[in-house]
């Protein structure tokens, strides 16, 4: 069993006001400020709960890939992912666009997007996901 | 409504067990972090994880929903803390999965009693798109305190 914490602070209204990612357990990252206009506008340099979604399910994605790969004889050299999660305010987040591309020897285009899909459907953060209306993947060998 | 954008990238060099990966805030640029799967299932030892980073999304978009909560009941909030706990097993036959998100709020809401904090954690709860995500496939549970100021 493995747990994670963040602590966050929010200081007065949620317009004028602002928020900070205070610090997480690990230590690796904190304090981020983050304010509703830099979510649902411009970010201006700030995070949001959507683009730290977007970075939990392009990194375990890539380590579910990782692993599958290696389990069936091909580890990859090298995987580029990138995650893009759309969040509508008042509905919720609508989608998340998974966009992988690997060097990965010894495997062809098909063998590759195989591997990507089972990674899609069968990491940790996918399946905690699993209700967002629309998830993709675009995927391809480098 | 509009559309909100976000987006983030991973590198990630080599096998799962030897290799790491550097997560990447593409949108906004607030964060490059190293990850790797031992730091992830281990003691972290400095790294950040996918559950980290869920568990900081989970946050902020708790204190978010409560502060407006609050705002509508009427008794915006001073100030507001919230901690959030992901957890991850492994589930027979299905592998790792994210079991549980435990959020525990406190704060400080001029007018507010205990139990109308409580409502707003409630309300919070159900109104937090990520809250309701999660609850698809993991236990959520909000524990809501109201700060006593000493005057």
């Amino acid at each position: 069993m493995t747990t994670r914490t963040a602590n966050v602070t929010w200081s007065g209204s949620l317009l004028e006001g602002a928020g900070r990612i205070e610090d997480v357990g690990s230590g690796a990252f904190g304090p981020l400020d983050v304010t509703w206009t830099s979510r649902t506008e411009e970010p201006g340099g700030r995070t949001s709960p959507e683009e730290l979604i977007a970075a939990a399910h392009a990194s375990c994605f890539s380590m579910a890939l990782s692993h599958g790969l290696a389990q069936a004889g091909s580890p990859p050299e090298r995987l580029e992912t990138s995650a893009t999660v759309t969040f509508v305010p008042g509905t919720g987040i609508t989608a998340i666009a998974l966009t992988v591309r690997g060097s990965v020897p010894g495997l062809d285009e098909d063998g590759f997007r195989e591997a990507a899909e089972a990674a899609k459907v069968g990491c940790p953060v996918s399946k905690a996901l699993a209700s967002v209306p629309e998830i993709t993947l675009d995927a391809g060998l480098l | 409504m509009p559309r909100i954008v976000r987006e983030a990238e991973i590198a990630w060099e080599g096998t799962v067990s030897r290799g790491s990966g550097v997560v990447t805030a593409a949108s906004s640029g607030a964060f490059e972090l190293p990850v790797t799967i031992a730091s992830r299932v281990g003691d972290p030892e400095g790294k950040t994880s996918p559950e980290e980073l869920l568990a900081a999304a989970h946050a902020t978009c708790f204190v978010t929903s409560l502060g407006s909560e609050l705002a509508r009941a009427g008794t915006p909030p001073e100030r507001l803390t919230v901690r959030c706990v992901i957890t991850m097993d492994e589930v027979e036959g299905v592998g790792h999965r994210v079991i549980a998100s435990a959020i525990s709020a406190s704060g400080v809401a001029p007018g507010a009693d205990a139990a109308g904090f409580a409502q707003a954690a409630e309300a919070a709860d159900a109104g937090c798109p990520f809250s309701a995500l999660l609850k698809a496939s993991a236990t959520v549970t909000v524990d809501a305190r109201l700060e006593e100021v000493v005057a």
